[in-house]
C-alpha cells in the first residue's frame, strides 16, 4: 500500500507525540486532575462599585447612539458612574471658537438623558481665551463638575494659565490628555508620525503643575501610549498630579507598578473607552480588597468631592 | 474549563516580566482558574538559532510532572535560518511540540517568502497550527531597541492588522492558523478574502484590543474562529477572559462558550 507523505507525517508525528509526552494534558482528560475554576471572574467584577475617571462621548461616528451603546458596555462590565467629555479634536488651524461649545452640548445632553451614570467635563479650545472663560461659565451653570483638555495647546503653555486658575476656584479636575516622550511619537516623541507639537508630556505637566501646587491635575491613560514606567516615575514627587489608567493598553503590571511609584491614593480606574482592558487589569492586579475599592471609585469620587462633584 | 492558546515563558529585554517560567506561570492559571496553556520560549523571538529556545522549553517542561500535564508547547522555527526544516521535525516528532509561532518582523522576512509558506505546509501536513502575532508589544510603548514599527499615520513600518496574514492565508488555504493578540483591523476584506477566512481552520484568540465586541465578531466570523487567550506575559491575565465571561446570552449560548473558553482551541489544536 502506498502511504502518502502527509499521512506519512501525521502517523509518524502521532507516534512520536505520544512518545514524548507520555501522560501529558491531564488537566483535558482527568476528571480529577482537571483544575475547576476558582476564580468567577464576574462575581468578583461585580464586587466593586467602578467610577470611570476618563471616557468619551460623542466621538464614535460609527455608532449612531454612542450614549446608549456606552451605558449597555458599562451595564455589562458593572461600571456605574462614568465621567464623560468629547474634546476639541482639530488638531491644528483654522481652529473654531464654536467647536468647544458644540462639543459640551454634545456631553450635556447625554448628561442629561443619564443623570444617574454620566457625569461631564467640559472641554476648550485655549486659543480662544475669552471664549474660553465664558464657555467655563456656561458650562458649571449647566453642572459640568470637571475639565477635559486635548491636543491644542500644552498644558504648561501662558495660553493655559487663566484657565486653570479658574479650575482651582472651583476645586475642578484638570484633565489632560497626554503622552510620554518614550511613546507615541517614538523615542523622545518625534512629532512626524501623526502627532503634532503641541502634546503634553509628562515635563510639561511637571511644570504646570509646580507653578500651581493648589491644581488637580489628572494625567490620562497610562494605557494609553506612552512608557507607563516613564509617566509614573516622573510624577513620582509631584503630588498635586494623578493619573487614570485608561487606555487600550493593558500591560502586564500597569497597575501594581503604578502603585508602587505612586502609592495606592493617586490613581483612578478609568477605560477612555477601552471597556474591558480598564476593568480587566485591576481585577488581575496584585491588589488588596481595600485597594480595587479605592482604584474603582473611592479615589476618584473622593477628588470630585473637594469641589462638591461627587457622587452619592 | 479554560485553555490558553497564547502564553509565553521566556524574557523579554526591554522590561521586566513577571509570570514568565513555567512554575510562576502555574501559579497564576492556578490563581485565575486556567486548566492549560499553550506556551513558546520568547527567547526565540531574539536568538537567531530559535532552536536552543525550543529546547530549553522542552527542557522546562520535561523537569516537572505538573509542568507535563498543563503546558502544551509551542516551537518557535525561524524559516530564513538554515536548518529550520530539522528543527521543526525534530520539536513535533521528538519533542511533541503541537504547533508553531513565526516572528516575521522580528526575524526580517516577508509574510509572502517562499520559505514561510514552505514551513506552513510542512506544519499543515504534521497536522498541526502556525500561530501568528500581530503585536508582542503596544509600539506606543515600545523600546527604543525594539524593531521599528509604529502606529501612526505617517509610520513608514505600520503595525499588522489581519489583513497582513491573507497572503499566506490564501498560499496554503487548508493549514491551520492561529493570529494572536489582535491589536489592529480584525476584518478582513467583505467578499473572497471573507470567504476565506471563515472556510479556513483559523482562531484568534481573545487577549486583542480589536476584541471589543465578542458577539458581532462570532456573528460575522462565526463561533469556531475565538478562542480564550491571555498574551500573558504582556497584558493583564484577566481582559481575554472577561471578554468571554462578560458575553450575555443573546450573543452566546453555554454551548459556544464552551467553545471559545475551549472547545475551538482543542479542536484546532488536534487534542479533542
Amino acid at each position: 500500500m502506498k502511504i502518502g507523505r502527509r499521512s506519512f507525517l501525521r502517523q509518524t508525528t502521532l507516534t512520536s507525540t505520544a512518545i514524548a509526552l507520555a501522560g501529558p494534558y491531564a488537566a483535558l482528560g482527568s476528571e480529577k486532575k482537571r483544575i475547576e475554576s476558582s476564580y468567577e471572574i464576574m462575581e468578583k467584577m461585580r464586587k466593586y462599585r467602578k467610577f470611570d475617571a476618563h471616557a468619551h462621548v460623542g466621538m464614535n461616528r460609527s455608532h449612531p447612539d454612542d450614549a446608549a451603546r456606552q451605558i449597555d458596555e458599562n451595564d455589562r462590565l458593572g461600571i456605574e458612574w462614568a465621567s464623560i467629555s468629547y474634546p476639541v479634536l482639530s488638531r491644528e488651524v483654522p481652529f473654531r471658537p464654536e467647536e468647544a461649545r458644540e462639543n459640551n452640548d454634545v456631553i450635556y445632553k447625554a448628561m442629561k438623558r443619564f443623570p444617574n451614570r454620566f457625569i461631564g467635563f467640559f472641554t476648550l479650545n485655549p486659543h480662544f481665551p475669552k471664549e474660553s472663560l465664558e464657555e467655563i461659565k456656561r458650562c458649571v451653570d449647566l453642572g459640568f463638575r470637571g475639565y477635559k483638555g486635548y491636543l491644542q495647546v500644552k498644558i504648561n503653555d501662558p495660553l493655559y494659565y487663566p484657565i486653570i486658575e479658574k479650575l482651582i476656584d472651583l476645586k475642578m479636575i484638570c484633565l489632560m490628555h497626554a503622552e510620554c516622550e518614550i511613546g507615541v511619537g517614538g523615542h523622545r516623541m518625534k512629532y512626524d508620525i501623526g502627532e503634532k507639537a503641541f502634546a503634553t508630556i509628562p515635563e510639561d505637566m511637571i511644570e504646570a503643575a509646580r507653578r500651581y501646587p493648589e491644581a488637580i491635575f489628572q494625567w490620562a491613560h497610562i494605557g494609553g501610549g506612552g512608557d507607563w514606567e516613564y509617566m509614573c516615575k516622573s510624577f513620582a514627587d509631584i503630588p498635586n498630579i494623578y493619573v487614570d489608567c485608561s487606555g487600550s493598553n493593558n500591560e502586564e503590571g500597569i497597575v501594581d507598578g503604578a502603585i508602587r511609584i505612586l502609592g495606592e491614593d493617586r490613581i483612578f480606574f478609568g477605560t477612555d473607552n477601552s471597556f474591558y482592558q480598564g476593568v480587566g487589569k485591576i481585577l488581575a492586579s496584585n491588589t488588596s480588597e481595600a485597594q480595587k475599592r479605592k482604584l474603582f471609585f473611592d479615589n476618584y469620587n473622593n477628588m470630585l468631592r473637594k469641589g462638591g462633584y461627587h457622587v452619592a | 474549563m479554560w485553555l490558553d492558546i497564547n502564553a509565553y515563558v521566556g524574557h523579554w529585554p526591554f522590561h521586566q516580566v513577571r509570570y514568565n517560567t513555567c512554575r510562576t506561570l502555574l501559579e497564576r492559571m492556578n490563581q485565575f482558574g486556567v486548566d492549560i496553556s499553550v506556551i513558546a520560549n520568547m527567547n526565540g523571538i531574539f536568538y537567531k538559532n530559535t532552536q536552543s529556545a525550543n529546547e530549553e522549553l522542552w527542557q522546562e517542561i520535561r523537569s516537572e510532572r505538573r509542568f507535563r500535564d498543563r503546558f502544551i508547547p509551542f516551537a518557535i522555527i525561524n524559516p530564513s535560518y538554515a536548518g529550520w526544516r530539522n528543527d521543526l521535525k525534530i520539536c513535533v516528532e521528538k519533542w511533541g511540540m503541537k504547533g508553531v509561532r513565526v516572528y516575521p518582523k522580528y526575524h526580517d522576512y516577508e509574510v509572502t517568502d517562499p520559505s514561510l509558506t514552505e514551513l506552513v505546509q510542512r506544519a499543515r501536513d504534521y497536522g498541526i497550527p502556525v500561530a501568528f502575532q500581530l503585536r508582542m508589544v503596544d509600539s506606543r510603548s515600545r523600546s527604543w531597541m525594539d524593531i521599528a514599527y509604529v502606529n501612526g499615520k505617517a509610520s513608514p513600518q505600520k503595525e499588522w492588522t489581519v489583513k497582513s496574514i491573507v497572503p499566506v492565508v490564501k498560499a496554503v488555504p487548508d493549514a491551520k492558523f492561529l493570529i494572536l493578540n489582535v491589536a489592529n483591523g480584525i476584518f478582513v476584506d467583505k467578499g473572497g478574502d471573507m470567504e476565506l477566512f471563515r472556510k479556513a481552520e483559523i482562531v484568534f484568540d481573545t487577549s486583542g484590543r480589536q476584541v471589543s465586541n465578542l458577539g458581532n465578531l462570532l456573528k460575522t466570523y462565526g463561533n469556531g474562529k475565538f478562542a480564550f487567550g491571555t498574551h500573558s506575559p504582556f497584558l493583564d491575565y484577566l481582559t481575554g477572559m472577561l471578554r468571554i465571561a462578560a458575553l450575555r446570552e443573546a450573543e452566546a449560548d453555554d454551548n459556544v462558550r464552551a467553545l471559545v473558553r475551549s472547545g475551538n482551541a482543542k479542536r484546532i489544536l488536534g487534542i479533542v
